[in-house]
């Protein structure tokens, strides 16, 4: 089977405009034609690639301004890429700025005829599906009014169920779910699933992960213009899950009993290159690192136990200590001290990790300052495997 | 859930059969869609479109005629003028609303697969209807005037068409032209204003007041050609100069594709721009 949307090595370069840009004919003139050139370019999105068989729905995944809208965008053929290739097999619908193109002087059905022929059928088509498309947006009463006395629902409803009704070969949708109550939804969900049913490809974008591990059959995370993964809806959008939980719980200040107050978690690479302590977030698998927790007591405490865990994109905690474990006592005094956790080789497998730091009393009854994947760390290592750990390790022959 | 449509069409060719029938759905449907909106809130409807140029008439034929006296050689004075008000208006108002098409039709660019290149013919097409629509006023206004009317004027279609590709000529260009600097719409309504000036609509080009040094002016405006052959086949019973309408071709079949390329060109930009 071909696929009906190829995209290879697709990327989009804008122009960032100058602020002394003329935006009118007259102030091209007044600077004497000048500055009409556009400078800083900007990398939207770089380096895309996927493919998307007839009947497949490919799941799109970003936070705003990941580069979503401009790769429907160049997808749907409206903007030209920099560079790279779209290929689209058939008709293209769009389930984009639904209802925008509507008058609010003509009337529903006036409307919907002249969207039903814009959005790409015939005149005869679009007489031929008309009853169908009142009868989905549940407008047959009103379909003879003028549009400016339809309720914003309506208007979507409308808008929805002729876009819908195009029957394309590849539909794009933009957050589709966001129209009407929530019957209407699960009615708009049935007509795509039984448009996909029918060899229709579908590009998605969606905010809601749940929406693609449950609906799609691939999965694109968008991140900064770039791919930050593609392939198993189920895979990428749990990573994309522990990836926001991530982001939004690290904004979270619990507050604690505060005797002890954490102030800082810093890594040092190890063995030292000099005297000096030169702070870094990364290291590379496999070398030794030192993380130094600053703290600042109110008061004398005898016996603290420091944790700290490390945990992975997922939410995973793949390594977690105490002071207790190795027996090592500490006791604060008043005022700024440190303590540093010094590990030889820290053989995780590459990627973004978060660090944990607790202050707790050692039987665990009180805590004082809790800081919960509040540092990020990352770790380099080059083989391109699907691993957590990477152990110095050999093969040999026997 | 089975569909009368599910059965697939697939385009690959631009000018399929099916293609040049949605082209033309989409052209009748864009136009019609143009004169339901500008007709749905008024009371008069189409009487407006014939309102306005006989209003113009009557303010204009006052001041040149009698104030100015610019009509006093010219037969069928009021066939004349109206007719000269006729077809510029036509292109006038055509030219100025290609100016705002792709800035104010958003949603219709953003439609995948839309063919933006159709929006400036659409807004000369609806042009085109007013003018058509107006017609029977001039025929009235010419029976008034006694004005024969000749074989002549089944060449009528044949100015119309010529019309039709020299204001697209412009309209491609305009169109483009005011996403990028978008205040073009504001300047060309002085420029239009002032063209209208320069074509012999109220006065004649016989006229020995038009100093010399302007006359080149007249002898190699397409708008001029045009008018002139018009008039030869509605009020003067003639067939049109040859020689003029030769011209006039040849600046179409050069204006048309140089317009309409820097219009593709620019086009790749509209969806960015707007």
């Amino acid at each position: 089977m071909k696929p009906a949307i190829v995209v290879e090595n697709l990327g989009k370069c804008y122009r960032r405009t100058n602020t002394h840009r003329p935006r009118t004919f007259m102030e091209a003139a007044l600077q004497g034609f000048r500055g009409l050139r556009n400078d800083y370019p900007f990398w939207a999105l770089e380096d895309v690639n996927f493919a998307v068989l007839p009947g497949q729905m490919l799941g799109v995944l970003g936070h705003n301004g990941a580069g979503k809208s401009t790769l429907l965008q160049l997808v749907s053929g409206m903007v030209r890429p920099s560079v790279g290739s779209v290929h689209v097999a058939g008709r293209l619908g769009a389930l984009l700025d639904i209802g925008a193109g509507f008058h609010p002087d003509l009337t529903g059905r006036e409307n919907a005829q002249v969207s039903a022929i814009v959005g790409g059928l015939t005149r005869r088509e679009a007489q031929k599906t008309f009853a169908d498309i009142v009868e989905f947006a549940e407008l047959e009463e009103f379909i003879d009014n003028p549009l400016r006395t339809y309720s914003t629902g309506m208007q979507m409803r409308l808008g929805f169920s002729v876009a819908i009704h195009t029957v394309p070969d590849v539909l794009l949708v933009d957050e589709f779910l966001s129209v009407g109550d929530l019957a209407f939804q699960s009615k708009c969900l049935d007509r795509i699933m039984s448009l996909k049913n029918n060899g229709c490809a579908i590009v998605l974008i969606s905010h809601n992960p749940d929406q693609v591990k449950t609906l799609c059959d691939q999965a694109l995370w968008l991140e900064k213009g770039h791919v930050k993964s593609y392939g198993d809806p189920d895979l990428i959008s749990t990573r994309y899950t522990g990836k926001m939980d991530l982001k939004s719980q690290a904004q979270k200040l619990h507050t604690y009993s505060q005797e002890i107050k954490i102030e800082s978690v810093k890594a040092i690479k190890i063995p030292q290159e000099t005297d000096r302590y030169d702070y870094t977030e990364s290291i590379d698998s496999g070398s030794g690192v030192k993380f130094i927790i600053r703290y600042d007591s109110t008061q004398i405490i005898e016996n603290v136990a420091f944790a700290l865990s490390l945990c992975n994109a997922d939410g995973q905690i793949v390594f977690n200590t105490q002071t207790g474990t190795l027996k090592f006592d500490v006791s604060v005094w008043e005022g700024i001290g440190e303590i540093a956790l010094t590990i030889d080789r820290l053989d995780l497998a590459g990627g973004q990790y978060f660090i944990s730091v607790g202050a707790f009393a050692p039987d665990w009854s009180k805590t004082y300052d809790y800081h919960w994947q509040r540092y990020p760390f990352s770790i380099h290592w080059t083989p391109p495997e699907d691993s957590l750990l990477n152990p110095p390790l050999r093969w040999t022959r026997i | 859930m089975t569909h009368p449509l599910m059965s697939r069409h697939r385009v690959k060719i631009p000018f399929t059969r099916r293609q040049l029938i949605y082209y033309w759905d989409l052209l009748s449907e864009l136009v019609g869609r143009d004169l339901k909106i500008l007709y749905k809130r008024s009371l008069l409807g189409v009487a407006w479109t014939l309102m306005s140029p006989l209003l113009q008439l009557l303010v204009f034929s006052v001041v040149f005629q009698q104030i100015l006296k610019t009509g006093d050689g010219i037969a069928h004075y009021l066939s004349y003028a109206f007719s000269g008000l006729l077809i510029w208006n036509w292109t006038q108002s055509a030219l100025f609303q290609a100016t705002g098409l792709i800035t104010g039709n958003r949603p219709l660019i953003r439609q995948p697969n839309f063919p933006v290149p159709m929006l400036p013919i659409v807004t000369v097409t609806t042009g085109m209807i007013h003018f058509l629509l107006a017609l029977p006023a001039l025929a009235v206004i010419m029976t008034i005037d006694r004005v024969s009317i000749s074989p002549t004027i089944f060449l009528l279609p044949i100015l119309l068409g010529l019309q039709f590709a020299l204001t697209l000529s412009f309209a491609y260009p305009l169109a483009a032209l005011n996403v990028t600097f978008r205040d073009t719409q504001h300047t060309l309504g002085v420029i239009l204003q002032l063209m209208f000036y320069l074509l012999p609509v109220f006065y004649s080009l016989d006229d020995r007041l038009i100093p010399a040094f302007i006359r080149p002016i007249y002898e190699y405006n397409p708008f001029v050609i045009l008018i002139e052959a018009y008039r030869s086949i509605l009020l003067k019973s003639a067939m049109p100069s040859a020689s003029g309408l030769m011209v006039l071709g040849i600046i179409i079949l050069t204006l048309l594709p140089v317009g309409y390329r820097i219009f593709r060109r620019q086009s790749e930009r509209f969806v960015e721009e707007v």
